[in-house]
């Protein structure tokens, strides 16, 4: 068989290694390997355009999300607020900085750069693809993609100021600050630039 | 291309896929031809550093649940909670949904990591007899609930910045909180470094049974 048609019709397999042909697919299905059943790849339905729209959007919620205070506790006619970096660094001033570390990183700035991240994708990609630089800029922020989406765990946070108000509930009144509702947003938007983005097809940029 | 055998490898012929970007590549290249990422065929060494990593964890979930997690002083009167006493406290003040929403993130969940990845790493090790089918399954399970324990660590620093009175109420991590992120950070790391294509390579013979049923 002839090498270069291998490239067009032919995928391994990620986790198990199977040779598997290619199929052209229906939009919105995703392919997945017949013996381990891994995702192998989909039709890419990226709009670059749509993504800078939520890419802006997440941007402008992510500063007040970061800095409004996400809950307000009132206890005996004194009132306390936190921010999310506040919550990691207390703890990281406890002397538990791992955790405040960990903290810090999935919710603050894995996020932050994940959106920054996907902005200058986009921008190189709109308007400076042609340029040996960029492609390279380009190149090095694509490798790290994967491991930026999986640390950016908005979703667990927003699960865990639900759980802490029921959690303190117990104690004293709690009250929803206006950067739980910024956050929420941030992580709605966020949602949604994820399920835009294919790093398959983002690669592909690079092959024209 | 209908030569191409239903159960063929790339390893068997001579193509690979690049670890970072997926694109296939020729063997004799070192080098991804489109983003210069090292390329390897099989990563042995993967095993051993998935075994390690995994060990550490399965260590330091013993601290992690015997010690306290968060200390809290109520009007002068400290408790300690471990992960498991917090959460009995979640069920005696009747906040069922809360309990288990915590009990899954805090304690099945690291716990069926390790012994998923145990299993797993273990029918690579020594050619256990189990469907790799379902071996797959599990562990692309492991990969996503994984995330999930962060709640935890999460819910403690929520607590730990808005909750500090003084005398009258107070709370503080302790220090299982720092062997949890540790637990979860090893086993995220363990399934990420692990080269799956090394269980497909092994066990061969045992079920093949497994692998004619696929190919209808
Ligand atoms: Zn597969
Ligand atoms: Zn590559």
């Amino acid at each position: 068989m002839e090498r270069d048609c291998i490239d067009d019709c032919v995928t391994l397999c990620r986790s198990c290694d199977l040779v598997v042909t290619k199929r052209a697919l229906p939009s919105g299905v995703r392919a997945l390997c017949p013996r381990c059943h891994t995702a192998l790849y989909d039709t890419p339905y990226c709009s670059i355009n749509g993504m800078l729209a939520l890419c802006i959007t997440a941007l402008i919620f992510f500063t007040p999300a970061n800095f409004l205070p996400i809950l307000e506790l009132h206890f005996l006619g004194s009132v306390r607020t936190a921010t999310i970096a506040e919550g990691a660094i207390a703890v990281a001033h406890q002397g538990y900085w791992i955790v405040g570390i960990s903290v810090m990183l999935t919710a603050v700035i894995a996020p932050g750069v994940l959106i920054l991240s996907i902005l200058s994708q986009i921008l190189i990609i709109k308007y400076r693809l042609h340029s040996p630089f960029f492609r390279d800029v380009l190149k090095r922020l694509l490798k790290y993609q994967d491991i930026l989406s999986q640390l950016t765990m908005l979703e667990i946070y927003l699960i865990s100021i639900l759980v802490s108000v029921f959690n303190l509930s117990d104690f004293a009144d709690i009250f929803l600050g206006m950067g739980t509702f910024c956050f929420s947003m941030l992580f709605i938007v966020t949602l949604f630039l994820q399920r835009e983005y294919n790093l398959e097809h983002m690669w592909s940029m690079l092959d024209e | 291309m209908s030569n191409i055998d239903e159960n063929a490898q790339g390893k068997e012929m001579g193509l690979t896929t690049c670890p970072s970007c997926n694109k296939l590549n020729e063997q004799k290249q070192t080098h991804c031809t489109r983003c210069d990422s090292p390329l390897m065929v099989r990563d042995t060494t993967s095993l051993q550093k998935s075994w390690a990593l995994l060990i550490t964890a399965a260590i330091l979930l013993i601290p992690a649940n015997i010690y306290p997690i968060t200390m809290l002083t109520d009007r002068g009167r400290i408790r300690h909670d471990t992960i498991f006493t917090g959460i009995t406290h979640l069920v005696q003040s009747d906040m069922f949904p809360i309990a288990i929403i915590l009990f899954t993130a805090s304690i099945l969940v690291p716990l069926l990591k390790i012994v998923g990845l145990t299993i797993y790493l273990t029918a690579i090790s020594f050619r256990l007899p189990i469907s790799k089918k379902m071996l797959m399954v599990g562990f692309h399970i492991i990969e996503w609930i994984g995330r999930w324990s962060m709640l935890d660590l999460f819910v403690i620093s929520i607590t730990v910045a808005l909750v500090n009175m003084g005398q009258l109420l107070d709370a503080k991590p302790a220090p299982a909180a720092t062997a949890f992120a540790l637990v979860i950070l090893l086993t995220q790391m363990a399934a990420k470094v692990l080269d799956t294509r090394l269980l497909w390579d092994r066990l061969e013979s045992k079920d093949d049974k497994n692998r004619s049923t696929k190919s209808r």
